[in-house]
């Protein structure tokens, strides 16, 4: 689905194997939405796209990339 | 399976028993006038229209409340949920306006127990119908995003 792509998996990974409840928890979203998104089955707002960043303490395009740029 | 997508299937059983309920009460009674004559049964329907869209509202409203039960997308959902609940609705109300006015057009009136069967059935079919969006709407996204 979409063009925007993300590394939530990767960046999980990188994070001491952050898992999905956790980083749902800091991103305040359910577990079933980071589990969508890692699938490439939905694309965040904006909101929960910056939440997502600050959890991992990133920049939000390093989480997020559009496909086409 | 995610904490609304679970309660939607609940819902979507607890409207099936209710249907099932009010067909087998109709059966058993066998008369429709059997809600104005009988006091106790009516008791019960007036309960019925009051205790469940209360009982409705308050799950709605506990659910909606806990952040890390419901996000933006299962928000997402319930929106789209509505146009089902909605078209639902109206088509219950289009189907109950034909066949009393086809049934009773004759007599020139209908019998009041109707008022209560049009309400339980409308509500009943309006859970039906959201519980079937939502869960539409998570087999959706799941299958295309």
């Amino acid at each position: 689905m979409g063009r925007i792509k993300n590394r939530i998996r990767r960046l999980r990974f990188d994070h001491d194997e952050m898992t999905q409840e956790e980083l749902a928890n800091r991103a305040g979203c359910t577990r079933q939405t980071i589990i969508a998104l890692e699938q490439n089955k939905y694309v965040p707002s904006i909101e929960l796209a910056f939440r997502i960043a600050r959890a991992f303490g990133v920049p939000l395009e390093e989480v997020f990339q559009d496909e086409d740029s | 399976m995610a904490p609304l997508q679970k309660r939607a299937l609940y819902s979507f059983v607890i409207g099936l028993v209710l249907t099932i309920a009010l067909i087998v009460v109709l059966v058993v009674q066998g008369d429709i006038t059997a809600f104005e004559r009988d006091p106790n049964l009516r008791l019960i329907m007036y309960a019925a229209l009051i205790g469940v869209p209360l009982i409705y509202l308050i799950l709605v409203n506990v659910t909606l409340r806990k952040p890390t039960q419901i996000d933006e997308r299962d928000r997402l959902i319930i929106e789209r949920s509505g146009r089902a609940q909605w078209l639902a609705v109206i088509f219950t109300l289009v189907a109950w306006t034909i066949a009393l006015t086809e049934i009773y057009r004759d007599q020139g009136q209908v019998p009041i127990a109707f008022l209560q069967l049009i309400f339980m059935s409308t509500l009943i079919i309006s859970t039906l119908a959201q519980s079937l969006g939502i869960l539409a709407g998570y087999w959706g996204m799941n299958r295309n995003g």
